[in-house]
């Protein structure tokens, strides 16, 4: 149950992060069976989760706690996890990054019957929240503990209506008329997974289908507490058959609101972990550095709006001239950062272009690359183009200055660009081009690095760093350069990991992918799946400066094959508008296989939502604000399955929707049967099979009426 | 180490800096410790602010986990080293230096580069002084005969590394030098 206020919410009687922290060290040094599975974090393959992870392994083997990280890709590996944990007995302490906020935790089907000494901590960005992890007591329920963010204290309404329509399910299930009375029976906690498909679980409410969930449900009818609150709530309410029917309805409706507005992120992990340290007094540059990194990745791939990006970016400017003081005569506008001595490793505060990776690149090519520029000149057509060289001509850059890498450009072009951005831009309609963000050193080993590009080459890592054939540039092999040919094939580059001939007939070859087995061991043994390799390779990328480097390059690629794919669909039209949305189907191409994996492909919905904002009106998508919801479908060659994945986009620049196609998708999937499986944290990615996508498609239309 | 593998049959430089790790250095710890027991002696309390003395591999550990800040000793700062260099470079013999400087150096510059002032230009004047250093150890050298070698005031580093060949040469250097013995006793 319990959800943690944050410190700053915190008084004696409510204990925070700092006090459940100190609790697991307790129980890590108390427990005699104490080993390496003692304390086990599950993580989320995404950056903020990644960062996270990697702070709170920092501050545990500070603490000379020892622990293992496991990622997990979604819903069903979680399940399949969570049996295998349940066979550990000196486990005592679970904690989940960026995943599980929505499950219903102390169910019997996640961990209410797992043993009492395990306690849960769920660290999670994803929002709605189960409010029966949230609020729900008892033994199972105090041991789930989630690490909220001050938000929980604004859900009173919820929380009675919880408990209200939880002490009715109680009280009639214990009452003989349980079956005769069909009135009573939807339940309240309505994201217990009541499909009867197996495939898959969806922690979202359906109306129709209860009973059965219900008295599947086990009741802590020993607990104490339990039996109390019943009490104390049947005091309020004399008793559930004379709750009235629209006391009832009404508390439906809030926690039915609660779960059907659609999903939407808030304080990063990563930021959840950083206030822990900064409460321990153990906040340091390198956590601070990756609190950024998580902060920056909302805010980059349109989680969280310009708003909460600048709320939090206060606070880490002030932690930052804290924990960095610098010699006042030093300089920090962009260009002009250079490390002061070889063991500098400070962070410094900037500000940054949206243009992707713009001081890895060509100027040009940054511009061009960017969603938001792409959208307000329409970079896909040749008149766009003309339109971006005649910008950049206007602030007095000539043609040969943009085509050459940012390294090589002319200083005194590098000073005014800024300068000259805010004055010349706004006739072009680009007005937001600055957010402010910061920059981190690297000793002498390598240039200085802005936290926007390192988001952009770890998550291009978690991506695509194996597993799917890509090309990267060599330096210098455009228009004709030294090394003629476009590039190299990217490889991961760890020279211990034998890329031996012997590849598995049938896996994707190319990248370093899966064949790194001897082929005689590889029946043996079972193969890594590439995310988790991915997710290793971003890993140890966040520290190393020279691999994070190397994956910038990995980024552009990934960039120009979006691009490439982005003006294709643009010019071919073949986006449909639907009554309440937009759908986009990908069946060809050249880079079907890159983007046949979710991450990609909603980097690709997002950037033509960035680009055709201003084309298109926005529409209603169930209800709820005006935006624009796009639906993009990839075709999996190999396994015959689409990918599908929603995003909403606001129609404002930096601003953001709550995703609501995660029920969409729910509801559209049971009405027309297609086959098909959620195989992400993400409720609005879902993978449907071939023939069964147009259904889905049609179906999906027909929820965007019904509401 | 410049000699080839086949020599190289001595100690190895990590073994010498896990022996040099059991010097004692001082602390400044952030954390409390009472007095404990370890295998090699007991340590502590550590009270902060208040200094401490203990063993070398304990500090590094601390520092690693952020627990204390190391206090460089007397001879690991510039004004010293600086003038051990000029003293180097201006007379023939090995100058006098902490036996074990370069392990104890080394460690010390892994973990706590920002416990020291100057760590870069520390890091380049001892590279200076163990290439002139290293360059006595090769003129000495070649004054190298059967019966002694004396080379005052070398280091545990670079004993370490002239071991092999030392060991090598003076034997070879014996058996030539007893072949000429018995050449000179045989002819009447």
């Amino acid at each position: 149950m319990v959800y943690l206020a944050p410190p700053h919410l915190a008084s004696a009687a409510r204990p925070s992060y700092g006090e459940a922290y100190s609790n697991i060290l307790a129980r890590h040094r108390r427990s005699p069976l104490t080993s390496a599975s003692s304390v086990i974090l599950l993580v989320a393959p995404d950056v903020d989760a990644l960062c996270a992870a990697r702070m709170l392994a920092e501050l545990l083997s500070q603490d000379d706690v020892m622990h293992r990280i496991i990622p997990v890709s979604g819903i069903a590996e979680l399940e399949a996890m969570k049996d295998e944990l349940a066979t550990y007995n000196e486990l005592h302490t679970l904690i989940l990054i960026n995943m599980g906020a929505i499950l219903d935790l102390p169910s019997p089907t996640w961990f209410g019957e797992f043993s009492t000494k395990l306690t849960v901590h769920v660290i999670d960005s994803n929002r709605p929240q189960n409010l029966g992890s949230l609020f729900g007591g008892g033994d199972i329920g105090d041991r789930i503990v989630i690490w909220d963010d001050g938000e929980a204290e604004n859900m009173e309404e919820e929380r009675k209506a919880w408990e209200a329509l939880e002490a009715g399910i109680q009280y009639i299930r214990r009452s003989p008329h349980f079956d005769k009375s069909p009135q009573y029976e939807p339940e309240p906690d309505s994201d217990e997974d009541s499909f009867s498909s197996s495939e898959d679980e969806m922690p979202f409410d359906s109306q129709d289908d209860v009973s059965e969930s219900s008295r599947k449900r086990k009741l802590p009818i020993d607990s104490a507490h339990s039996r109390a609150k019943r009490q104390k709530v049947n005091e309020r309410h004399p008793s559930p058959n004379q709750m009235s029917r629209d006391q009832r309805l009404h508390y439906q409706s809030v926690v039915d609101k609660h779960y059907t507005r659609g999903s939407w992120y808030s304080q990063s992990a990563s930021a959840t972990i950083f206030i822990l340290a900064t409460v321990l007094e153990r906040a340091d540059r390198d956590l601070l550095w990756l609190a950024i990194l998580g902060l920056t990745y909302q805010y980059t791939s349109s989680r969280i709006s310009r708003d909460t990006y600048e709320k939090f970016h206060s606070v880490y400017h002030d932690e930052v001239i804290r924990l960095n003081p610098l010699p006042p005569s030093t300089k920090t506008t962009a260009d002009a950062i250079t490390a002061l001595s070889p063991d500098d490793h400070s962070i410094r505060a900037t500000e940054e272009f949206r243009f992707t990776l713009f001081r890895h690149w060509t100027l040009y090519d940054a511009m061009f690359h960017s969603s938001y520029v792409a959208g307000k000149l329409g970079i896909w057509k040749e008149r766009g183009r003309k339109r971006l060289t005649g910008l950049l001509a206007k602030m007095g850059f000539s043609i040969p200055q943009t085509q050459q890498p940012y390294t090589h450009m002319d200083l005194d072009l590098k000073h005014q660009l800024r300068v000259k951005l805010d004055a010349i831009a706004p006739e072009y309609g680009l007005v937001e081009l600055t957010y402010p963000s910061f920059i981190r050193c690297f000793g002498y080993r390598a240039p200085p690095l802005s936290a926007a590009d390192a988001v952009e080459a770890i998550s291009a890592l978690l991506d695509v760093a194996g597993g799917v054939r890509i090309e990267v540039e060599v330096e210098g092999a455009r228009h004709g350069g030294e090394w003629f040919g476009s590039g190299r094939v990217w490889k991961t580059g760890r020279p211990d990991v034998n890329d031996s001939a012997k590849v598995p007939p049938g896996e994707n070859g190319g990248a370093h992918g899966d064949g790194g087995e001897d082929g005689l061991v590889a029946e043996e043994r079972t193969e890594v799946p590439w995310w988790m390799k991915n997710f290793w390779a971003a890993y140890d990328a966040l520290t190393d400066i020279v691999s994070l480097r190397d994956a910038l390059s990995l980024s552009m690629s990934l960039h120009r094959a979006i691009i490439r794919q982005g003006t294709t669909i643009i010019d071919k039209q073949d986006i449909r508008t639907m009554r309440s949305h937009r759908v986009v189907v990908l069946s060809q191409g050249p880079d079907l296989a890159l983007f046949a994996h979710p991450g990609v492909l909603s980097r690709l919905a997002y950037w033509l939502i960035d680009a055709l904002r201003d084309k298109l009106p926005g529409t209603k998508f169930t209800h709820g604000k005006k935006s624009l919801p796009f639906i993009l479908a990839c075709l999996n060659e190999s396994t015959s399955t689409y990918i599908v994945v929603g995003v909403m986009g606001a129609l404002e620049f930096g601003d953001v929707r709550k995703n609501e196609f995660g029920l969409a998708f729910i509801n559209a999937k049971d009405r027309c049967n297609a086959r098909s499986s959620h195989n992400s944290f993400n409720t609005s990615v879902l993978e449907v099979d071939r023939e069964d996508l147009k259904m889905f498609l049609e179906a999906l239309c027909e929820v965007g009426e019904g509401y | 180490m410049a000699l080839p593998p086949p020599l190289r049959t001595s100690v190895t430089p990590q073994e010498l800096e896990l022996i040099a790790s059991e010097q004692l250095v001082e602390i400044l710890p952030l954390i409390t410790m009472e007095k404990t027991a370890f295998i090699s002696g007991a340590y502590g309390p550590l009270r902060p602010p208040a200094k401490c003395r203990i063993p070398l591999w304990m500090a590094v550990n601390l520092k690693v986990k952020k627990k204390c800040h190391i206090i460089p000793p007397d001879w690991l700062n510039v004004e010293f080293l600086q003038e051990r260099l000029s003293r180097e470079t201006s007379y023939p013999e090995f100058s006098q230096m902490p036996f074990r400087f370069a392990e104890i150096a080394k460690a010390i510059l892994d973990v706590a580069p920002d416990d020291i002032q100057n760590a870069d230009k520390v890091r380049s004047l001892l590279k200076d002084l163990r290439e002139a250093r290293q360059a006595k150890s090769r003129e000495g050298l070649a004054k190298l005969d059967h019966s002694e070698l004396s080379l005052p005031n070398s280091c545990s580093m670079e004993i370490n590394e002239l071991r092999p060949f030392f060991i090598h040469a003076m034997g070879v250097l014996t058996q030539l030098s007893r072949e000429g013995e018995d050449r000179a006793a045989a002819q009447p």
